[in-house]
């Protein structure tokens, strides 16, 4: 059983601030003005944050910060620290070193139960001997809010994730779509400084995972909500962050918004992390004003560097990073990013057509995705010629 | 597939329980709803509550067993919350340690705190030494509250039981239900009655429910410290009466009511079976270093709680090695006559002899039984396996008095399965009896191991040609051979000490096992006290033995082998 996502307008997250923050108020009078003030949320900031477990160093000296009522992705592969940094935000890891601050306050020694954050769990952790309503009131009971007003907050909270109606409900009869909206309620009706969330959507199938990132997304704009959010799902983080953390190693290998972070990588690791990406490595021969010439095993590159820090020189080594989306292929050499090679994979798939080239000289296939294809290019002994924009074209400092 | 196997096996093992659970249970009840013509009367099951002794006698088991079951709840909780959260010095080792008490006899352990706690023991002769407490005027602890002494001893014996269940419901906890209540505020004590007791209700549901009953229809406790008014003494000073008595069975009968109303009513309200929803764990427990003062308190508790459990058992070691032990705190001399005295002694050996035999005997048909009851259950597909489970379960919820009086009344001359007890000698009759008390615990063991192999592995050898009984003797048996020897330790240690039966069926001295054996001496003048600590003794070290040895071989599952 899955949810419909109630209005059509809210499929585009880019559209959300309009139409919907409009609507919420209308939806839900007094919802954001039951205590007579807003959410009380703040901005994060961390600095030197350190967490060794015996030898092991799970965040190793973390600076980040997140402004008030922004959408924060921390992304990375697992075992990169993203979630032992949000555990520690949450205070249920005590950090070795480092302090973490809420606007202006010291948190770091604040137990978990006194941060006043609330955190979506991966596994949900709803309690199974508490129904639906009693799961929800559970916070606000904690905060001493009188019964009518919990009554009232709870369905609320429940209305707003679309379980109107089901508060009487054993938790074990929810389906993995609703539990999810019960975990979210859970953590929303207790207007949290921050709302954390821990790869909230990685139990859901494919289709309903789309339908709740945006939901998300929907809420906690409407509610203006500091939201921190842990995934390594990149096309989620892609979709709906205002900003991102790339974690590498218990590291913060870059930080960024989604066009940022996709178009200007700073490194081959990031390039490679958020979406697909051919690497080939080489030599800077020329430069001329932005663009920059490297010469590789299959031809001469050109490029932009996109690292402001990095000033590239004649000599240097570097690695080209061309996303398989900006190359285009054709049957006759090109003027700019031309790489000649044979077809050994052609792959249709409707809207994309998806190709490798392999090049002479090189044994690693370029990948090449050609949108709207028309005709799909399968002949293995022709020569085809491949073609980019140099402003799709990232020169990367080489490691 | 194998499915003519399951029926066969489904049929045996379910004309074994018709004969040897079923029919005693039926037995006993004909005996106390029908007059000696053969008419039905409810007279003798009306006046057990007319008759204020009877009632007197239930009241007090009652108490027996809810008051048991409180201790050991109060002593286990802390004991598991403190095991699940810290790590602490010599954590392992206590661990292990903390389930000994639960293999040695109360009923042995009941002569050492006689020994203690009696009006001339070790314990008034600390408090007057200490100037605590008048010479003239000592406290009778166990006179003035017996059922307070059968309650510690009983609760000293069984906490391992709520123990190994808490602290297993515990492991099993997502730990992110408690994460989410402290992050909502939720702190402390009041998270733990909030989240943490509810959720590990089903777990302490399933020890309570072994206690009490086991606690309710405790027989040689009561039986040492001389208090007949609880209704399991009753039952056995009735069958030293004329054969004829049906009070007795009548008796049994209220108590296996009692029982299975006790149990039903449980577990309407706490055993309901509580699915988690969601995804999987994903944190793993956070069980943080105790440091320094912490980490000593951790380990204090449970080396107390160790200490005062084994202490009524020091006393029965010091009784077994003492000259003269009166009105002091310690014996005031020593000897090793005791020792040489029971082997020396022809009812010693030879019950030595009896029990060994009879427990063996019995391990060896539980572990036929259970395997073939275990391998239908989890790895046949035939429709009833859920209620052969259930029924091999059974013998841990019924008390072992009710089928001990079933077995009696079977094999009675007459009857048709008199030829049980050949020429007075039980021993056939026995080894059944013990086999079915103690099944539950190897039918547990064998399905744990058929439910952590992989069936693909006994198909794999299949698929090379070897056909499905060899494939289970080559591939599953060796693989789940460590709980099938830790279930049948269990099993043959808990025959060793078998109360019930072997008081009511082994009628000649020359067929005592050892607890008989025990309470026969016990209640003889002289040394017999010092004679039975020294028996007592012996078979202690034997059994902590193979306790401390099943749990390392099944580790935390112990525990599951508890659950009804």
């Amino acid at each position: 059983m899955h949810f419909p996502v109630a209005s059509p307008n809210l499929r585009n997250p880019t559209h959300e601030c309009g139409h919907v923050s409009v609507s919420a108020f209308s939806l839900f009078p007094g919802a954001l003005s039951a205590t007579g003030s807003s959410p009380a949320m703040v901005s994060i900031h961390i600095r030197g944050l350190t967490k060794r477990f015996g030898d092991v160093v799970a965040l190793d000296g973390i600076d980040l910060d997140i402004e008030s009522g922004e959408l924060f992705f921390l992304l990375g592969p697992s075992g990169c620290g993203k979630t032992t940094l949000l555990r520690a935000i949450a205070g249920f890891h005590k950090p070795d070193e480092g302090t973490i601050k809420f606007g202006d306050e010291d948190i770091t020694k604040v137990p978990p139960y006194k941060r006043e954050t609330a955190m979506m769990f991966q596994s949900y952790a709803l309690w199974p001997h508490l129904n639906v309503q009693k799961n929800v009131a559970f916070g606000l009971e904690e905060r001493s809010i009188p019964r009518a007003e919990v009554k009232r907050r709870v369905e609320q909270a429940l209305a707003m994730v679309k379980m109107e109606g089901l508060g009487s409900r054993k938790i074990h009869e929810l389906s993995g779509g609703q539990q999810q909206r019960v975990a979210l309620a859970r953590a929303l009706v207790v207007r949290p400084r921050c709302l954390m969330l821990d790869e909230p959507l990685s139990n859901l199938d494919a289709k309903l995972r789309i339908e709740m990132r945006t939901e998300i997304r929907r809420i906690c704009k409407e509610f203006g909500l500091t939201a921190i959010y842990v995934t390594h799902d990149q096309k989620e983080a892609l979709s709906i962050a205002d900003r991102m953390a790339i974690l590498v190693d218990g590291n913060v290998a870059q930080v960024g918004t989604p066009e940022e972070l996709y178009r200007k990588p700073k490194s081959e690791l990031i390039a490679g992390f958020v979406g697909e990406t051919n690497l080939i490595e080489g030599e800077i021969v020329f430069i001329s004003g932005a663009n920059v010439y490297v010469r590789t095993p299959v031809g001469e590159m050109v490029g932009r560097a996109v690292d402001e820090k990095w000033k590239p020189t004649i000599g240097e080594k570097a690695t080209v990073s061309v996303r398989p989306e900006c190359l285009s292929i054709h049957e006759t050499p090109q003027a700019q990013n031309t790489i000649a090679g044979l077809l050994t994979e052609s792959v249709y798939l409707g809207e994309i057509a998806q190709y490798s080239l392999m090049a002479d000289g090189s044994i690693i296939p370029i990948r090449i995705s050609e949108l709207n294809p028309r005709r799909v290019l399968r002949n293995t002994e022709q020569t085809f010629y491949t073609s980019s924009s140099p402003e799709d074209v990232v020169i990367l400092p080489s490691n | 597939m194998n499915r003519a196997l399951s029926i066969t096996v489904y049929f045996l093992t379910g004309v074994f329980f018709l004969l040897f659970l079923a029919y005693p249970i039926w037995h006993t009840l004909k005996e106390a709803f029908l007059t000696s013509d053969g008419n039905l009367t409810f007279a003798y099951f009306l006046e057990i509550f007319r008759n204020p002794i009877y009632r007197e006698g239930l009241v007090n088991s009652f108490f027996m067993g809810l008051f048991t079951t409180l201790l050991c709840i109060l002593i286990a909780i802390p004991l598991a919350l403190i095991y699940n959260t810290w790590n602490f010095p010599g954590k392992g080792i206590l661990n292990s340690l903390v389930i000994v008490p639960l293999i040695l006899p109360p009923f042995v352990g009941a002569l050492g705190i006689r020994q203690i706690l009696g009006q001339s023991g070790a314990l008034n002769s600390l408090l007057i030494d200490l100037g605590l407490m008048d010479s003239s005027t000592p406290v009778d602890w166990l006179g003035q509250g017996q059922l307070f002494g059968i309650v510690v001893m009983n609760a000293l014996h069984l906490f391992p039981i709520a123990y190994l269940n808490v602290s297993a419901a515990l492991a099993n906890l997502d730990p992110a239900l408690d994460e989410a209540a402290e992050n909502l505020g939720c702190h402390g004590i009041r998270r733990f009655f909030r989240i943490t007791l509810p959720l590990i209700m089903p777990g302490l549901f399933a020890g309570s429910t072994i206690i009490f009953i086991w606690a309710f229809t405790e027989l040689g406790v009561p039986l040492i410290f001389d208090f007949g008014r609880v209704t399991s003494v009753q039952i056995f000073s009735g069958i030293k009466d004329l054969s004829g008595n049906p009070f007795p069975y009548a008796l049994v009968i209220v108590m296996l009511l009692f029982t299975g109303g006790f149990y039903l009513l449980g577990k309407r309200f706490f055993g309901k079976n509580m699915e988690l929803g969601g995804g999987r764990a994903t944190s793993s427990s956070q069980v943080s270093d105790a440091t320094g003062g912490m980490g000593i308190l951790c380990t204090g508790i449970f080396v107390l709680v160790i200490l005062v459990a084994l202490l009524p058992h020091a006393g029965v070691v010091l009784l077994s090695i003492s000259d003269t032990w009166y009105a002091t705190v310690l014996p005031s001399s020593f000897t090793t006559q005791h020792y040489a005295d029971a082997l020396g002694h022809p009812l010693t050996l030879l019950s030595i002899g009896n029990s060994l035999k009879y427990a063996s005997l019995a391990t060896c048909l539980d572990l036929v039984l259970g395997v073939a009851i275990a391998w239908v259950v989890v790895r046949s597909k035939l429709p009833g396996r859920q209620i052969l489970d259930t029924v091999a379960m059974m013998p841990l919820a019924i008390p072992g008095l009710v089928l001990a009086f079933g077995y009696l009344a079977m094999t009675r001359e007459g009857q048709p399965f008199d030829f049980l007890i050949r020429s007075e000698d039980p021993m056939l009759i026995l080894v059944i009896a013990y086999g079915v008390r103690r099944l539950p615990y190897v039918v547990r063991s064998a399905a744990a191991g058929f439910q952590q192999t992989s069936v693909s592995l006994e198909e794999a050898a299949r698929n090379l040609g070897c056909p499905p009984w060899k494939s289970l003797f080559k591939i599953s048996l060796p693989l789940i051979s460590a709980n099938l020897i830790a279930g049948a330790l269990l099993a043959f240690s808990f025959a060793m000490l078998e109360v019930s039966d072997s008081l009511i069926l082994a009628e000649q001295q020359q067929h005592f096992p050892i607890t008989k054996a025990i309470y026969a001496l016990v209640s003889s003048l002289g040394d017999g006290p010092n004679l039975a600590s020294a028996l007592g003794v012996w078979s202690m070290a034997f059994l902590a033995i193979t306790i401390v040895g099943a749990g390392i071989m099944l580790g935390r599952k112990l525990g599951s082998l508890f659950r009804v």
